[in-house]
């Protein structure tokens, strides 16, 4: 296997080891602010650079390469997967490094992902990986981003010195529930997943005390004008006293987490689970998703809509088209419970668990709780605000700081950034609505998707809803 | 009618300010233009102005300190764009600023505000795209060129960015429509300057010159692509088609 590896020129094993990445979706550079360095090269930016946009249609902001396809384990749904006949690359340390350095000064990426099949053991493959980043951090002086992707079973203490050679770390939760996960991948075990996890999520917050930081992560800064949102509620676990029981009392938490010049995983943990593999509804996955913010104070949750490659009679069949529209709602959820004080039960209950595809999520709240509305923009609180379809977080506090200042209108506030072709329905300005209507849940749904006609066509075509009347 | 015209950069333009407020020909009779002039108008008087360093730095400073720094970022950013009203909304814009200096640029709903604050807002968002979508080409020496032809004026706020990126690079940006460059030797500060005619065509010629990274980047980009999400419609909401010019993996 040697010999097959080393034949391979660079741009092949580029091609092959960022075709099996391609299924990675976490992929920005955003969580962390670092200021260039005269001798570095590199700095971070924390609202995330999207330097190109692939055909499909995704943001490619990283280098997102696997340090090997060459795969001990089997999981069912990866093309990686040991059973699998495609062809196999590792690529040295060095040749990484020349890469991410050549093309963070052509300005094509801000930084890397790497990320890795288990190559020989999961030991072997976090050494290769640390050698990696070590060489970037220290050789060549690279002070861009680079988010790195946990192996399951790695071992803690590759973990503690990677974390702070990296500004993200994750690991992929692959699949909601612990059936699914044995089902489809029987060596990773979900206690393999979820230890790394908790080891990380304790270093970050146990690093961000001894600097004196809050512990958890920060959150957009209109949560702090939310009562009600995910965390507030979140339930801190693995206080930092809980590392200091192995450790010496009187050492100081610096001389504990060591590298006192660099943080630990600055920008947080993110992690990924697969759409449309397993039967798991839109309510299990999503309060998977709150739990995990909650609970393990992830920075992103992301969602792959699963793609047929192996044929397999637990997975559906090849050809099945990826549940594309399952997933843009699933992401559409996942912010408004990051962004806008929504919890999981809110938006969906167990007796209605999926998302309705011809409505957003948020329009789908609203108009199931139309005895909120019509909210009046001059007197509403920002919390209520931000429950109007239309409204969102920049175009909310730009219409507080200028209420104070003079009266509104639907045209100053059009202008303000608010979409008034959806938030019309829902508010008043100076106590008249925009146009006369009537509040009725009804109504207001044809009203909101007449205007996309031919797509909720398609959606419903898609879904079986409507079919062709055989007349003969 | 009186309109005071001036030419189109910054210094010009403030110059144009001073000289327009303290003309006290009354403010509703004088407008403001930055050129192209194009049409002119039947029974308004023209009046040019010349630009003039000190009068420039007493509107700026003014600005700064009597209204916020925010305000004059604002207005600065807006004196960028190609707008032809953009320098009469600014003076309306400091007229109103002067009567209001710490609440006007939460004033939104006020048309002198939001006219000022939606170019500033479009200007920011091209200069936040060309961070994006500036590529380099490395010469054999080392140095980085990149070229852009953006449509509003954005070179000065989107080399600060590769400065605080690459500080030990050498490192040239070029905008082909306005013939200026900003050139960053390593380790030293940006300065900008105007290019000549055969300068401009001599280093027009980088874009031709191959480079194997390019091709692995070529290569890179069409691999990361999963081709059953395949979505060009979608690549083109975020990359319109007058972006991708001068992108290294759209050429070719």
């Amino acid at each position: 296997m040697e010999l097959y590896n080393t034949a391979l020129s660079l741009q092949e094993k580029l091609e092959i080891l960022s075709d099996a990445a391609k299924y990675d979706v976490a992929c920005t550079s955003s969580g962390v602010d670092r200021r260039g360095k005269k001798g570095s090269l590199g700095n971070s930016c924390a609202a995330g650079i999207c330097h190109s946009f692939a055909g499909d249609g995704r943001c490619i902001s990283l280098l997102k390469i696997l340090q090997s396809n060459d795969c001990i384990y089997n999981c069912k749904y990866c093309l990686s997967r040991s059973d699998n006949d495609c062809r196999r690359a590792t690529f040295t340390p060095e040749e990484i490094c020349t890469l991410v350095i050549e093309f963070y000064k052509r300005n094509y990426i801000e930084g890397l992902f790497l990320s890795s099949a288990v190559y020989k053991n999961p030991i072997h493959t976090m050494e290769l990986i640390y050698q990696t980043l070590s060489l970037l951090r220290n050789k060549y002086h690279f002070n861009g981003y680079i988010h790195v992707k946990a192996i399951p079973h790695a071992p803690d203490e590759l973990l503690e010195q990677i974390g702070y050679l990296a500004d993200r770390m994750s690991i992929n939760l692959e699949l909601p529930t612990a059936e699914g996960l044995s089902a489809l991948a029987p060596q990773k075990t979900r206690s393999s997943i979820l230890t790394p996890m908790r080891r990380m999520q304790q270093r970050i917050s146990g690093y961000r005390l001894a600097i004196g930081k809050s512990a958890t992560m920060e959150r957009h800064q209109g949560n702090k004008y939310l009562a009600h949102s995910i965390f507030t509620d979140a339930v801190y676990i693995g206080d930092a006293s809980a590392h200091t029981n192995s450790c010496n009392s009187a050492a100081s938490p610096l001389d504990v987490y060591g590298h006192p010049d660099r943080p630990f995983a600055p920008a947080g943990q993110s992690t990924q689970m697969i759409i449309g593999a397993t039967g798991e509804t839109d309510f299990e996955i999503l309060s998977t998703t709150q739990a995990l913010y909650q609970n393990f104070d992830l920075k992103r949750v992301f969602y792959s809509a699963y793609i047929p490659l192996n044929e397999d009679a637990m997975l559906p069949a090849i050809g099945t088209p990826p549940p594309l529209l399952r997933e843009h709602r699933l992401y559409q959820a996942d912010w408004l419970l990051r962004y806008y004080g929504f919890h999981a039960s809110e938006l969906l209950t167990p007796d209605r668990p999926n998302f309705n595809l011809a409505l957003d999520p948020k329009c789908d709240w609203a108009l199931r709780h139309l005895e909120q509305f019509p909210v009046e923009v001059a007197r509403a609180d920002y919390s209520m605000l931000m429950r109007v379809p239309g409204i969102g977080t920049k175009s909310a506090l730009r219409i507080l700081k200028a209420r104070r200042l003079g009266p509104l209108s639907f045209d100053s506030i059009r202008k303000m950034g608010v979409v008034l072709k959806r938030a019309q329905y829902f508010i008043t300005c100076n106590g008249k609505m925009h146009i006369p209507i009537r509040l009725d849940e009804n109504f207001i749904t044809r009203q909101l998707t007449a205007t996309d006609a031919r797509k909720n066509y398609m959606i419903a075509g898609s879904d079986g809803i409507y079919e062709q009347l055989s007349l003969f | 009618m009186t309109i005071y015209t001036c030419e189109n950069t910054f210094e010009a333009m403030m110059t144009c300010i001073y000289d327009a407020w303290a003309s006290k020909e009354g403010h509703q009779n004088i407008r403001l233009k930055a050129e192209p002039v194009g049409d002119m108008e039947l029974f308004c008087e023209y009046r040019p102005i010349h630009p003039d360093a000190e009068k420039a730095k007493k509107v700026i400073r003014s600005i700064q300190r009597k209204l916020s720094s925010t305000a004059y970022l604002m207005v600065y950013r807006c004196a960028m764009s190609e707008h032809p009203d953009k320098l009469d909304r600014i003076y309306r814009f400091l007229l109103l600023g002067f009567a209001y200096p710490d609440k006007i640029t939460d004033m939104l709903q006020h048309p002198y505000v939001s006219a000022v604050f939606e170019l500033s807002r479009n200007v920011m968002n091209e200069s936040h795209i060309f961070r994006e979508i500036v590529r380099f080409q490395a010469l054999p020496d080392g140095v980085l060129v990149a070229h852009i032809e953006p449509k509003a004026n954005i070179l000065t706020l989107l080399y600060p960015c590769f400065d605080d990126r690459m500080p030990s690079e050498n490192w040239i940006i070029i905008d082909d429509t306005r013939s200026i460059a900003a050139i960053h030797p390593a380790d030293q500060d940006t300065y900008l300057t105007a290019l000549t005619a055969d300068e401009l065509e001599r280093l027009k010629h980088t874009e031709d010159m191959t480079d194997p990274f390019i091709d692995m980047w070529k290569s890179f980009f069409h691999h990361i692509e999963i081709t059953e999400r395949k979505n060009p419609s979608c690549q083109r909401t975020h990359l319109p088609l007058w972006y991708r010019k001068h992108m290294t993996e759209f050429l070719d």
